[in-house]
């Protein structure tokens, strides 16, 4: 009898074990830690304080659903460089803030904040053709020296990658979300000024300057 | 001893045919060109080569880039090409899919950001060359099964697929802002797979062939007619 129920132990340990096996084996983890390339072209007359906040620094994207593998995407750090990167050759100057909106430095025009909205992946075997794709969706916001307001945007990033030239769909995915992050980074960069909120904030700021400077002319 | 020598003679025929096979050529490739000026490449001039990404069902391989860029690349003919992640990391982020020129007009417009024409000048830029298409199989037929058994495992069978390819490339005259020309290169051709007990590719190199016919013809096209005659 004790050896029965020892046995009998046995094969439950042995099934539990295959079972979080085949669990662990459907999950898949990708970290993405890509570096970018610093912008090349004119930078704004402007001050901006950039405040990446906790959970934007260490953004992971998980998904456990019925008709798909478990992922878990984890592009904070890669998202923190881009805009880290980007934001800091955009303008004169930049100060990236610990915490927002208390103690913010004197002497700051704007504050940028920037949030994930939403990330997707497709897998060539969902769309039948040999490519791996992801969109990111960020929200925007800026706000000026008082806290208030100043624009809030959209930025959509798309990134595209094929199976051929990768080894594993980890891989070929975090290649996939580097993309998007370039593709974000060129966004915001080339499309900040289009925004009408930023463009008459950048046209009073440059006002302002111009009037410095005759001022100081004319003394 | 006989077994072992007819063993030999019958791996160094099946070798001999592959090779056959191989130097055969499975693979045509027709290359059209439209010029509208002379090369003008001289000392210090580089070119770039890029492949388009924009279109949502497929992109340009970045290894079909590289085949022609390391094809072409040849600084003792006069020809130096700068390799494509290089310059678009360094004109970030104006050569990205989303916001790249499409358009000899729009790099005139491109040029107005006096930190990019900068760069392209520090770079030596004379010729920027778009490259548009991709590699795909077109059809497949036949079947490999493999089996394991106590006598050993083997697979028999035959497998055949076919293999396009189509790009285009268009030469940007960057010095000019002007189109100089375009250059497509169609590729076909047809691997095999036939399988007693070890199964044998013989592929057809359909992009290879490909990115060698492009780039020879890209450099007859961007030198003067007097160094291309060299």
């Amino acid at each position: 009898m004790n050896r029965l129920s020892k046995g009998l132990g046995a094969v439950k340990t042995t099934a539990i074990l295959i079972f979080a096996g085949l669990l662990t084996a459907c999950a898949h983890t990708v970290s993405v830690d890509g570096q970018f390339p610093t912008p090349v072209g004119n930078q704004h007359p402007l001050t901006v304080g950039i405040y990446l906040s906790e959970d934007f620094r260490q953004f992971t994207y998980s998904e456990n659903r019925d008709d798909r593998d478990e992922w878990n995407i984890n592009t904070g750090r890669a998202q923190k460089n881009l805009f880290e990167t980007v934001l800091g050759s955009m303008f004169k100057e930049t100060v990236n803030l610990a915490q927002y909106p208390s103690n913010l430095p004197q002497g700051i025009d704007l504050v940028i904040v920037p949030e994930v909205r939403e990330l997707q992946f497709t897998m060539p075997r969902e769309t039948r053709v040999n490519i791996f794709e992801v969109w990111i969706k960020y929200d925007m916001h800026a706000y000026n020296q008082q806290g208030d307001s100043v624009a809030e945007w959209v930025i959509t990033a798309y990134g595209k990658t094929p199976t051929a030239f990768l080894k594993s769909q980890e891989a070929a995915l975090a290649q996939a979300i580097n993309v998007a992050l370039r593709d974000a980074g060129a966004t915001l960069y080339t499309g900040f000024e289009r925004v009408p909120e930023l463009q008459a904030f950048l046209a009073s700021r440059q006002r302002a300057l111009t009037m410095k400077r005759t001022d100081a002319d004319i003394q | 001893m006989k077994f072992l020598r007819s063993l030999f003679s019958a791996s160094t025929l099946l070798s001999v045919s592959i090779g056959a096979v191989l130097n055969s050529g499975c693979t045509t490739v027709v290359i059209d060109e439209y010029r509208r000026s002379n090369g003008e490449l001289a000392a210090g001039d580089t070119v770039v080569i890029l492949g388009r990404r924009h279109s949502s069902e497929y992109e340009t391989e970045p290894d079909l880039i590289d085949c022609v860029g390391q094809t072409l690349h040849n600084p003792k003919a006069g020809v130096n090409v700068i390799p494509e992640q290089q310059f678009v990391d360094a004109l970030y982020p104006w050569f990205e899919p989303r916001t790249a020129p499409m358009h000899i007009k729009s790099l005139s417009k491109l040029m107005d950001v006096p930190d990019v024409r900068d760069r392209m000048e520090k770079y030596g830029v004379k010729y920027i060359v778009w490259i548009d298409g991709n590699t795909e199989t077109t059809s497949s037929a036949g079947s490999i099964g493999c089996s394991i058994g106590t006598a050993g495992a083997g697979c028999f069978g035959f497998g055949t697929w076919d293999k396009e390819s189509d790009y285009e490339a268009s030469v940007w005259d960057f010095r000019d802002q002007e189109l100089s020309g375009k250059i497509s290169a169609d590729a076909q051709g047809t691997s095999y797979m036939p399988a007693i007990v070890v199964p044998i590719p013989l592929i057809a190199r359909v992009q290879n062939n490909a990115c060698k016919g492009m780039a020879a013809q890209l450099q007859e096209f961007l030198l003067p007619p007097q160094s291309a005659s060299r």
